[in-house]
């Protein structure tokens, strides 16, 4: 009993150091973002702010329409997500069940595709997206991120349709559905978490994209969140305030998100990869 | 039959579709760029036969990115599995807040790379920021540390910020793994007379190696192929200390606009990945195998 | 299910296709009449009604200057109304990487402003159409021949400035007062001074060498230039190995370490100029932007601030000419519109915008034109009154500097200079790695002409 409790102490030591490191910027950022004028550069070391202001919040969301870049964001990843996972579901079905042999062929140039260093690829995309026209759109910006989701999330997903077995679509199939209506009707459901998994990952992945953002987008209006809170950096006027205003905007959805699907992220990739 | 054939193939088509459109010209193209003189801003191009990547192993640059990259790889990446492994144990072992610190443990995984870039570069910053100015108040420097500005520290700094990016992410995902181990094994490792760390190797490996495999051949890709991490915040300075390939191909393909010489430096990167992911499967379909008899 | 895929595919083809249809094919139908901007086609674009889309990058990227500009397209728009001027900006960092990729993907707007440095580079791979036509209409001679001559080769003029601006040196009166010292003549003085003023929390000069950032390469230039030497020889190759250059970089690393806060090693222009901003450096070298940066950050030490022209290496020295800004506007070649862009840029210069336009950051855009400095609208802002002493100086190192590396005349190599950010790594090596100064400075010289190679 003792020993159970000494090391429930150690533990409960090294988490709350662990949380303690985890959480920090996320405070440092928001406590930032609230101090007043001059206290960010005049007293590096105090940590609770002297005066309260929501100037930098203002002059982010008015002056430079933040909300603007915020909006692309979420466009540009939803629907990202969006077809990267029907694709990439139908896709994983279908090298599971209906390509023994095949399958691992495919497999194995899906994981290649992943291999690539994006920065091999972000010059030939930005002749490709040039010549079609499709630089500054988000068009051209989410087929580019198709690139890259739709390899990693076929790959997520085979592991989570191994997970399901065959006999449940056979059954299906005696009843008379075809392929299509088995997939949808029948698999589906049943990988639902991993495929809520997987979109999840999808979306932060396209969320956090900054290289080919960085090249593509050319309009401070049309560009994403992580290259317009960049701009800020090399803008006229270097204001950390601005800068922590701008990263709270961006991050704190984020955090609040990750911190409401928690158990779904956990589980589903686990289940995956140990039975893929 | 033939009706079958034609069906199964719609499922992978679109997919196929988009990879294939996707990649076959960049590939092609940065092949072709590996062996031509073709400059950035420039129309015309010839080609040059091999010497783009004669002068890539000439320079020692190259090299030390290389090195570079592969310090960066390998300690971020023991790092992250480290404090990911052990906070995941220790979440395991505890019963109360299991959820909170669960919550609290998983923020940074949330912080895209700007995010990560700028709240470091600001709690670090040399002039203005918390962490070294606290360190000098209190006495525990003598001079203003410079976090990501002295050659020495700069990349080990980097390597921290990354373990702290990625540990969430494995700690999640052997948690889960973990949960996965039949409480039976433990107790019947117990009545054996197994120690704990007889028990974490005989029972808690073998159940969970696979998922951290999978995760190490993960986070190698992305950590060795990551540019946005290094590149904003400290660009590969000071005196390209944090300097690795992805940085020095970006350098090279921007800065000097040496575009050829750039593309060979990313199909050498590319090969070598090859290289490392083919070992890493051959190690966990060894796994597997093994499982499976 | 399968057929909204594939129709997903097919839309995302169909758009890109109609898309790219739309790129710049708009057609350049007659127009009605009417329109009140005539003078301002006149003579640059006879043909009457102007019709299309244009795009302008530029790298005003926030604040009055942006909001001008784009009354002035806003402004022009309404008296052309066939035509659309779409506005895109950037940092003057990110400009590079996009024109440079621009040109790989054919994605180079119609018209922007540049970095005189890289107008050479745009000009060498024929990136840029000549505006002879729009230089004669507003007045070859209104403009310094110093200027129009930067963005020249064979007869063509390829840019027209803007505005102009002179590197000096910023200082802080008060703090000079306060310790009884006298504003530095010469480089050894302000390594002193600054010195002194290193302490309680103010640092006397910051270095700045980023490998993001060319400020290094200048403040090397400053002192080699103030000695009559430079960092391109004759024939246009890199020197970084005479005495002088020797000395001014050694020069450097004393201020690094002695004046300068350790984080400078990384800092890029805005990181420097922001501690003068903050009253964190008591020494600065910047054009007049200080004046504004200051009016934003800490308004109560702006009457503090003053500027000086950069030292010399003796006392008795002679004045040398150093750093010279004419930031250029320039016409991309690829463009379908180039009358469009140049009937634009002729209303910039019409006297109430222009005004207008300078006085977005007084005393930091000196005019590019000769006469509007007299005018009563351009002396009519506080803080050019305030000021007046700044800009005598700012304008007397105007009118005998050079672009930087141009002290031979316009070239490439002064570009690539500036862009590689080989004088930065040189340094950054030396303070870093503890490299010999000789050594480091050979290898830094032997990179910039290798450099200077692969660019013929």
């Amino acid at each position: 009993m003792k020993k159970v409790k000494t090391g429930s102490v150690i533990s409960h030591t090294y988490l709350i150091l662990l949380t303690f490191v985890s959480v920090f910027p996320l405070v440092w950022i928001l406590i930032s973002s609230v101090k007043g004028k001059g206290e960010l550069t005049g007293n590096p070391t105090a940590f609770w702010p002297r005066t309260w202001t929501l100037d930098y919040y203002i002059h982010v969301i008015k002056d430079l329409n933040f909300f603007v870049n915020i909006k692309n964001s979420v466009i540009i990843s939803l629907v990202t997500t969006l077809i990267a996972i029907t694709v990439a579901s139908l896709a994983a079905y279908g090298i599971v069940r209906f390509f023994k042999k095949l399958g691992s062929a495919m497999s194995k140039v899906l994981v290649t595709t992943y291999i690539f260093p994006p920065i091999l690829l972000a010059i030939p995309y930005s002749v490709i997206m040039g010549k079609m026209g499709l630089i500054n759109t988000r068009v051209g910006l989410i087929i580019v991120y198709l690139s890259f989701s739709v390899p990693y999330a076929v790959w997520l997903l085979t592991g989570f349709f191994r997970t399901v077995p065959v006999e449940i679509e056979e059954a299906a199939r005696i009843d008379g559905a075809n392929k299509m209506q088995t997939f949808v009707q029948v698999v589906l459901p049943l990988v639902a978490p991993g495929v809520v998994a997987t979109a999840i990952y999808t979306f932060i992945n396209t969320w956090n994209e900054f290289l080919y953002a960085l090249i593509l987008m050319n309009n401070t209006s049309k560009m994403t969140v992580a290259v317009a809170l960049r701009s800020l950096d090399g803008a006229e006027i270097l204001d950390w305030g601005d800068m922590m205003a701008a990263s709270a905007l961006v991050v704190l959805p984020s955090v609040i998100f990750f911190c409401l699907i928690q158990n779904k992220i956990a589980g589903g990739m686990a289940d995956g990869a140990v039975k893929s | 039959m033939a009706k079958k054939n034609y069906t199964r193939w719609l499922f992978v088509l679109p997919a196929m579709v988009i990879v294939i459109a996707l990649f076959i010209y960049p590939i092609c193209s940065s092949v072709l760029y590996s062996f031509t003189n073709k400059n950035l801003i420039k129309a015309t191009y010839k080609f040059i036969g091999f010497k783009n990547y004669v002068e890539v192993f000439k320079d020692s640059g190259f090299w030390l990115s290389f090195f570079h990259s592969l310090k960066w790889t390998v300690l971020s990446l023991a790092g992250q599995i480290v404090v990911g492994f052990t906070a995941a144990m220790a979440l395991k072992r505890i019963e109360v807040g299991k959820g909170v610190y669960k919550t609290l443990l998983i923020i940074p995984w949330a912080f895209p790379s700007i995010v990560i870039a700028f709240s470091w570069k600001w709690i670090l910053n040399g002039v203005y920021g918390f962490l070294p100015n606290i360190l000098l108040k209190l006495g525990i420097c003598e001079t203003t540390p410079q976090f990501l500005t002295s050659g020495t520290m700069a990349f080990i700094t980097l390597v921290m910020i990354n373990i702290w990016f990625g540990a969430p992410m494995i700690m999640v995902n052997v948690l889960s793994a973990l949960e996965t181990v039949p409480r039976d094994q433990y107790e019947a490792a117990q009545i054996d007379g197994a120690r704990p760390w007889q028990s974490f190797y005989y029972v808690t490996v073998p159940h969970i190696k696979m998922v951290v495999g999978l995760l190490v051949v993960l986070r190698t890709v992305w950590i060795f192929n990551n540019f946005d991490l290094i590149y904003l915040i400290t660009g590969g300075g000071p005196a390209g200390s944090t300097q690795t390939i992805p940085l020095y191909a970006y350098n090279m393909g921007w800065s000097t606009k040496l575009i050829g010489r750039s593309s060979a430096v990313t199909v050498l990167l590319f090969i070598f990945l090859m290289i490392i992911c083919g070992i890493y499967f051959a190690v966990i379909n060894k796994w597997e195998r093994e499982e499976s008899k | 299910m399968k057929k909204r895929y594939t129709s997903l595919v097919l839309a995302a083809a169909v758009s890109a296709a109609v898309l790219a249809g739309c790129g710049g094919s708009k057609p350049q139908t007659a127009a009605p009449a009417q329109t009140s901007g005539q003078d301002s086609t006149q003579g640059v674009a006879d043909a009457g009604e102007l019709s299309g889309e244009i795009t302008f990058w530029h790298s005003f990227t926030q604040g009055p200057r942006l909001e001008t500009l784009q009354k002035a397209a806003d402004k022009f728009m309404t008296e052309n109304p066939e035509v659309k001027i779409n506005i895109e900006t950037f940092s003057w960092n990110d400009f590079y990487t996009k024109w440079t990729t621009g040109l790989a993907s054919g994605n180079v707007p119609d018209m922007s402003t540049a970095l005189p440095a890289q107008v050479a580079e745009m000009i060498n791979v024929d990136a840029l159409t000549p505006i002879n036509d729009l230089i004669d209409d507003i007045g070859r001679d209104k403009f310094a021949e110093a200027a129009i001559a930067e963005g020249s080769m064979d007869g063509n003029n390829y840019s027209i400035p803007l505005y102009r601006h002179a590197h000096v040196m910023w200082i802080r009166k008060d703090l000079l007062e306060e310790n009884g010292l006298e504003v530095p003549a010469t480089w050894d003085e302000l390594y002193e001074t600054a010195k002194t003023l290193t302490k309680d929390g103010v640092y006397g000069l910051s270095f700045p060498c980023g490998t993001n950032d060319f400020q290094a390469t200048f403040f090397l230039d400053f002192y080699v230039r103030s000695g009559g030497g430079s960092l391109l020889t004759e024939d246009l190759k890199a020197d970084l190995t005479s005495d002088l250059a020797i000395e001014g970089i050694n020069y450097w690393v004393k201020v690094y370490n002695d004046c300068s806060p350790k984080d400078s090693i990384n800092f890029d222009v805005l990181d420097q100029a922001t501690l003068y901003y903050q009253g964190k450096t008591a020494f600065d070298f910047n054009s007049g932007f200080q004046i504004s940066g200051v009016a934003a950050n800490s308004p109560d030490l702006l009457q503090y601030v003053d500027c000086y022209p950069i030292p010399k290496i003796s006392a008795g020295d002679e004045t040398e000419g150093i750093m010279t800004t004419n930031t250029p506007m320039v016409v991309w070649k690829a463009s379908k519109h180039p009358e469009i862009c140049k009937a634009f840029m002729k209303t910039l210069y019409d006297e109430d915008t222009y005004v207008e336009f300078l006085h977005a950051t007084p005393v930091g855009m000196l005019p590019a034109i000769k006469g509007i400095a007299d005018t009563e609208s351009y002396k009519d802002d506080e803080t050019i009154q305030q000021f007046t002493h700044a800009e005598e100086v700012l304008t007397a190192a105007a009118d005998i500097g050079t672009a930087f590396g141009y002290e031979h005349g316009p070239n490439v190599q002064a570009g690539i200079m500036q862009n590689n950010h080989v004088v930065e790594e040189m340094f950054q090596d030396i303070i870093t790695n503890g490299t010999d100064v000789e050594t480091a400075a050979k290898t830094a010289e032997d990179k910039l002409n290798a450099l200077f190679e692969t660019a013929e």
